[in-house]
């Protein structure tokens, strides 16, 4: 697995089920996790040490979420926070977070995808390095200027949308994605279709990515998502 | 929906009152008039008979006084020359010729005896003739070389001849024309008076009312928060829009409880689904033990589950006219492209086929999410029910101010059974394993939108289900153009 070590992270999340499946999960991840269960323990944990990132639900008993990231703000916490909803709609003041660099999640979500956000944020909130114009995972590689993927050094033809499909599966390699983040990252919308359509766009590029007689390299972590592989 | 401030003036309220008002005004104040020319007339006539049958009686006295010599002519035609300035009605500048009197004399045969007056006399000689004229009793007499009649009054002579005075109508007339002119200019100007009063009363009104109808459709199924403009007046119109803000209020509080509800139903169920799918998944994660199918399906039903409740709630909430929007501009036509190249591989996978007839960008003001949703959900509706080698016509075009978006299938059609329920929660057809929210989940997106949905069997075969959302405003058009 990926993962950034050392990366200290608060996770403020009162249902005690879900801050001790988290807390293992990330810790798997490579986190350093603290965890506090109301708002009053996550303003002194957030003052006595320095954290990375931060996931914050919502529903705290004794404040609410939003109020909790703005003091922390004030008080001069500049790490991103990844914000855990179990509301239906998004409140305009979430939106209004996450416009200033924050990320929202609703629950149940999977882990693959709170993983993949946490990665996001802590990225953008790295010093960009240099933007490649070629991905290469093992013997697959992608030209980003041309638009053209080749497997040990044969041309694979790709329609358009096959390929920002397979970039997305690149830069992921060697990580969970899951279905609503395929459909998020590849077609812009978050929608939960009752029906295959993701599969089936994955069994295709399969069928030219993998070809008869290679290393498959996509695969298929049933209940999760996909993963390429990239050992 | 909502009134516009471009519409002709000939076609408002206030115009239409105010031609009523005027009407009935205009009518009342001509009937006034009518009646008081009428008494003003009489009241003239009363007063030239009455001078009409005092000098005749002088003249009569005069004629019967003065010797019948050669004088006699000169004496009674000098009479009634000074009879004449003393005409009631007489306008002064006038005076210097007299042809609005005349005397004339007949003798027992009838013969022109003496005659004072313009002209020789033999014309109103003639009419007096052919006309009949009671003693004692004023006359209208038309004479011939005369525009206007005489008033003619006789009177029996000593020597059994008659004496007739005659006096011109043409002063009594004058002062009726000129008392009809000052009353028309006049009724005139009131009436247009009037009507400017009343238009613009009414209009400022009608305004008032107009501000508060633009400000209550601008109060949307999403947004409560605002409230009509309230004038300080204790009127109607004043108290119109207390009484529109004071139901607003109360709308707006059991919106606010039914989202309290949903919201901590929603919350409440989540909390555990979270926890629950966690655990499952760490349980899968170590590596593919024998229970890891089990587990799959366990995550899977989870997924759905969770679909369902949101869908549900959005449903819930889109029939109370309580779905929160947050609307932004959106290409269906771009949409339509990017879901058709999403479901376009599942879809040939099963021997589906899918055309596109669209005419170009159709851009709506709507929530992002809940079109996605919706869209996908019609996409998945004719992916699941379809036989193979069916094909699916979609067809995008703007409609009056709408986008219309119908989809058509040449499949085997809605059963009969559910037909009459389609957009009905819980509906779903006999094979049917969705959990019968999709068309529901459908109607309750576009109506929040305000818009529409209806669907329908085929007259050839097939189902054909049209949407219908409203366009983006031309100035939000605008605004994105800039």
């Amino acid at each position: 697995m990926h993962y950034y070590p050392f990366m200290r992270l608060l996770l403020v999340e009162d249902e005690l089920d879900i801050q001790s499946f988290l807390r293992h999960s990330l810790e798997d991840a490579g986190y350093q996790v603290e965890a506090a269960g109301d708002g009053r323990t996550a303003e002194q944990l957030a003052i006595e040490g320095v954290f990375d990132i931060l996931i914050v639900d919502l529903g705290l008993p004794d404040q609410d979420g939003i109020s909790l990231i703005l003091r922390l703000r004030q008080l001069g916490v500049k790490a991103p926070v990844l914000i855990l909803s179990a509301r239906r709609s998004v409140d305009d003041r979430v939106r209004g977070l996450e416009q200033g660099g924050d990320d929202y999640l609703t629950k149940p979500f999977a882990l693959a995808e709170l993983l993949a956000r946490l990665r996001n944020l802590l990225k953008r909130n790295s010093p960009p390095g240099n933007e490649t114009t070629r991905l290469r995972v093992l013997d697959l590689e992608l030209d980003l200027l041309r638009r053209e993927a080749s497997r040990s050094g044969q041309i694979i033809q790709l329609t358009p949308q096959e390929f920002v499909l397979l970039e997305y599966l690149c830069r992921n390699a060697g990580r969970v994605v899951t279905r609503s983040m395929i459909l998020d990252q590849v077609w812009g919308m978050r929608i939960q279709p009752d029906t295959n359509v993701v599969d089936v766009h994955i069994y295709r590029l399969r069928g030219k990515v993998d070809g008869v007689g290679q290393q498959p390299l996509i695969r298929t972590l049933r209940g999760v998502g996909y993963v390429l592989k990239d050992r | 929906m909502s009134s516009r401030t471009g519409e002709p003036i000939m076609r408002s309220a206030a115009w239409r009152i105010s031609l009523w008002a005027t009407l009935a005004f205009a009518c009342g104040a001509l009937f006034v008039f009518v009646f008081l020319h009428r008494f003003v007339a009489d009241d003239i006539q009363r007063r030239s008979d009455a001078w009409l049958s005092g000098e005749v009686e002088v003249l009569d006295d005069v004629a019967e006084r003065t010797p019948k010599d050669a004088l006699y002519g000169r004496v009674v035609g000098e009479v009634a020359e000074l009879a004449a300035k003393e005409v009631p009605n007489k306008l002064p500048s006038d005076s210097s010729s007299n042809d609005s009197v005349f005397f004339l004399q007949t003798g027992i045969d009838g013969s022109l005896k003496l005659w004072v007056g313009a002209g020789n006399g033999a014309p109103n000689l003639k009419a007096i003739q052919a006309s009949h004229i009671l003693p004692d009793r004023p006359t209208d007499l038309q004479v011939i070389g005369f525009a206007i009649p005489f008033r003619v009054i006789s009177l029996r002579a000593e020597d059994g001849g008659r004496i007739y005075l005659g006096l011109s109508e043409r002063d009594e007339l004058r002062v009726l024309r000129s008392l009809r002119l000052r009353f028309i200019l006049l009724w005139l100007l009131l009436v247009l008076l009037g009507f400017g009063i009343v238009f613009f009363t009414t209009r400022r009104m009608l305004s008032l009312i107009r501000e508060i109808t633009e400000a209550a459709s601008r109060i949307g199924h999403s947004d409560l928060s605002t409230r009509v403009p309230t004038t300080a007046r204790n009127d109607e119109v004043g108290h119109l829009a207390r009484t529109l803000n004071r139901m607003l209020d109360r709308i707006e509080s059991s919106m606010h409880q039914l989202h309290t509800i949903t919201d901590s139903l929603a919350h409440d169920l989540r909390s555990p689904l979270t926890a629950i799918r966690g655990k499952l998944e760490m349980s899968l994660s170590p590596a593919e033990s024998e229970q890891a199918e089990s587990v799959i399906s366990a995550i899977e039903e989870l997924d759905r589950l969770t679909e369902f409740l949101n869908q549900s709630l959005d449903v819930a909430e889109a029939k109370a006219d309580a779905l929160r929007l947050n609307p932004m501009e959106i290409d269906l036509d771009d949409l339509f492209r990017v879901m058709i190249d999403l479901y376009e591989p599942s879809m040939s996978d099963k021997g589906l086929h899918i055309k596109l007839r669209s005419g170009g960008s159709l851009i709506i003001a709507a929530d992002a999410a809940l079109i996605h949703r919706m869209v996908a959900n019609l996409f998945d509706n004719e992916l699941k029910h379809l036989p193979p080698a069916c094909t699916v016509t979609i067809q995008l075009k703007a409609e009056n101010d709408c986008a219309s978006v119908v989809l058509e299938d040449n499949g085997p059609g809605f059963a009969p059974e559910v037909s009459p329920h389609l957009f009905e929660r819980r509906v779903k057809g006999r094979e049917s394993n969705g959990h019968g929210l999709g068309l529901a989940f459908v109607d309750a997106v576009a109506r929040a939108h305000g818009g529409t949905v209806a669907a329908c069997n085929r007259d050839g075969g097939g189902a054909r289900i049209a949407v219908t959302l409203p366009l983006a405003p031309k100035e939000a058009l605008h605004k994105l153009a800039l």
